[in-house]
């Protein structure tokens, strides 16, 4: 019993490890933009099966896999940007959430017109077999996944807080119109950041896929919800929060998946959301 | 009329209680990421009582509004005080945990020496009222419209009347409505429960025409696409949710000319469309040139 | 209208008895040169015994959107067996569809037949839903 709560939780670590990441960029567009973008895990989608197209044709190898992943995930960041978010920077925020929706719907379908397969077999991050310590399993892409997961933040914190385009982009969440007087660019600004969170979106994307060794047209949604999900969790808007959220959600999946099988698993994940929600602790609701 | 043009005539009207239902709750200035809950609720519910317990399909229907809108009431209570994105997810969350209970919902009764009844995640079948009753197709496709029609004229009415007024009011400014005397709070909730009624009876009439549920019909894509709907048609009238269905089933699914394409040119339509008229084709704007051109 | 009107009153006073014995459908698909577009054979049974004469109505939905993404209905036409019937399938991608089969004729029935379709065929959905992950 107690061993299997331990495993559970390496296990859920693990999977918040891939949570935070998704959340991390999906926190860093709201925090500063103060827009849902719901084509975040789409246009991931359309990276992964940018990097799978090249890996059938070419067979090419993880690295150049992950920069097509990453670089066609940019791609169809700066895309969504120019076209969801640009044109409603200080209009309606509902209709540029709309707007990603329907570009939501592009992304998908373009992925899934160039792989019409309902799953396509993505390398393998690592091939071996999994860690045994001290009876627990521990998988290596887990901790890949972990590590990229600090280090992500890490270098976030660093260009947040320790460049010219972090002091803009700090400057644009505190006040916008300021920001704006001040002589920053907030449309420079608002394509920076979508680019930023987009990179962050294809390393999760490759990272995931390579550690499931398969993609599937679900991908989409899944990063999104997922994203969403942790990134509410986490109290909106905040970076640690959003990683504090990924690995809850992470845990309470594991947890719930062992204890009460995968339906129930879902199940309280949204439950627990929609509780804190209703109840509504101060730290969740405001900002 | 063909069969062909019948069906989509049919999926617009059913998709049209939804994105009236999805409008309705935009009006009152709430963004709902879960009516496809309450769509739901009323097909699996009127589905059981037409094919497990033999009831006539309009008492059925009847039954199947008011737990739709119990069910609206039960997810507003708690989450009405929320605003924006606060909302929209915890109706999404509702929403979601609503689809589960279907994938959980074993209830099978033997009729004719068939069980019948939802089966979990291999879903409900033989909701067989409308052909043991021999209702042909192009019948129930007029009374989904006329359904649909009386929906729209009481929306009209109740817009003329202070009602309407109030239902915008208290969507774009509820201090201000508070202080001239509305309860926003129970207001609201009088709208969804409305809008979660709504959507139920497009759910009734949805699983009598397919004469099959499952839990997946009834996830967030169902949702978003209507509340995508209710802001491409335009917020101004109830007439622009229905030209959002309209434009996307009617012209790009039923011309078949983008077959293969339809969403990407589907999407990038609305995209566009959003830059131009962030309130859709129909807003208030357009809607007040309209009544004085033609009045 | 009239019509439909006063049957939505006769219908609240009068429940009328289910029909005895059910059809079941059997399909059978083949993908042809052409991507997303398969052969279809269709095998109608009642109470065991094939069911000829009937005329019938394809089409397909996907179950993840309803009301959206059907494709334009086919007219089934009987093949060399009694109770058997082909149709040619136009879908607009791979994956899970819910094959409607529309009968009148003889019947009047709608049958729903959950099929996953890929490059080599149609194969009978037993379990729909399947997570991403394990």
């Amino acid at each position: 019993m107690l061993f299997d709560l331990m495993q559970n939780t390496l296990d859920g670590l693990a999977a918040g490890a891939s949570y935070a990441l998704l959340a991390v960029g999906f926190t860093l567009i709201f925090g500063v933009l103060r827009r849902v973008n719901l084509s975040y895990g789409p246009a991931i989608m359309l990276g992964c099966y940018a990097a799978t197209l090249v890996h059938l044709h070419f067979g090419a190898g993880l690295l150049v896999l992950a920069i097509v992943c990453v670089l066609a995930t940019v791609l169809a960041g700066a895309f969504v940007e120019r076209l969801c978010f640009a044109p409603h920077r200080r209009g309606s925020a509902i209709a540029a959430m709309v707007a990603s929706f329907a570009l939501w719907m592009q992304l998908e379908e373009a992925a899934i017109l160039a792989l019409p397969k309902h799953l396509y077999a993505f390398p393998g991050l690592y091939e071996g077999a999994p860690l045994e310590v001290a009876g627990f399993t521990v998988r290596i892409e887990a901790l890949v996944m972990l590590g990229a997961a600090v280090l992500v933040c890490v270098l976030l914190w660093w260009t947040l807080y320790r460049t010219r385009f972090g002091v803009a982009a700090r400057s644009v969440i505190d006040s916008p119109l300021a920001a704006e007087l001040s002589g920053i660019s907030v449309g420079r600004v608002s394509m920076g950041v979508f680019a930023l969170a987009s990179a962050i979106g294809g390393l999760a994307g490759f990272l995931i896929s390579a550690s499931v060794e398969q993609v599937t047209p679900m991908l989409g949604m899944w990063s999104t919800l997922k994203g969403l999900l942790a990134m509410m969790l986490g109290g909106l808007g905040s970076l640690p929060g959003a990683v504090v959220g990924a690995l809850v959600l992470g845990l309470v999946e594991a947890h719930s998946q062992w204890f009460l099988g995968p339906q129930l698993r879902d199940f309280i994940a949204f439950l627990l959301l929609f509780v804190l929600l209703a109840i509504g602790p101060r730290w969740m609701t405001t900002r | 009329m063909d069969d062909y043009a019948v069906g989509v005539l049919t999926n617009i009207g059913l998709f049209g209680f939804l994105a009236i239902s999805a409008y309705l709750l935009l009006l009152a200035g709430e963004m709902s990421f879960g009516q496809q809950a309450f769509f739901g609720v009323g097909a699996y519910s009127g589905g059981m009582l037409t094919a497990m317990f033999g009831w006539p399909l309009p008492l059925a229907a009847i039954a199947a509004m008011g737990l739709g809108a119990l069910a609206a009431l039960m997810v507003a209570l708690p989450t009405l005080r929320l605003r924006g994105l606060y909302f929209a997810m915890a109706t999404l969350a509702a929403a979601e945990m609503a689809r589960i209970g279907f994938e959980l919902l074993h209830w099978q009764v033997e009729i004719e020496g068939e069980k019948i009844g939802p089966e979990g995640t291999q879903g409900f079948r033989s909701i067989r009222w409308v052909f043991e009753n021999g209702v042909e197709p192009g019948a129930y496709l007029a009374i989904i419209w006329l359904m649909l029609a009386a929906v729209v004229a009481a929306i009209l009415a109740l817009e003329r009347a202070r009602l309407g007024a109030t239902l915008r009011g208290v969507g774009e400014d509820p201090e201000l409505a508070a202080a001239l005397g509305v309860d926003v709070t129970r207001f609201k909730l009088g709208v969804a429960a409305v809008a979660g009624a709504l959507a139920a009876f497009g759910g009734v009439l949805y699983a009598h025409h397919n004469t099959y549920v499952e839990p997946r019909n009834f996830d967030i894509m169902l949702g978003v696409h209507s509340l995508a709907y209710a802001l491409i048609g335009g917020l101004g009238t109830v007439f622009g949710p229905l030209l959002g269905v309209i434009v996307d089933l009617g012209l790009l699914e039923g011309s078949r000319f983008f077959q293969g394409y339809r969403m990407i040119v589907f999407g990038g339509l609305v995209a566009l469309l959003l830059v131009f008229r962030p309130r859709g084709l129909l807003d208030e704007r357009m809607v007040r040139w309209l009544k004085q051109r033609f009045s | 209208m009239a019509q439909a009107t006063l049957f939505l009153i006769l219908a609240l006073v009068v429940p009328l008895p289910a029909l005895a014995q059910r059809t079941q459908a059997e399909l059978a698909c083949t993908p042809t040169k052409t991507d997303f577009i398969y052969d279809c054979s269709i095998r109608l049974m009642r109470g065991g015994q094939p069911l000829p004469g009937a005329q019938i109505t394809v089409g397909a939905d996907m179950p993840s959107m309803p009301m959206a993404h059907n494709v334009k209905p086919v007219k089934a036409v009987p093949g060399k067996h009694a109770g058997e019937y082909h149709a040619k399938l136009d879908l607009e991608m791979l994956g899970e569809w819910a094959v409607k089969l529309r009968l009148s004729g003889p019947v009047r029935d709608q049958l729903i037949l959950l099929y996953d379709f890929d490059e080599k065929g149609a194969r009978q959905v037993t379990l729909s839903g399947k997570p991403l992950r394990k």
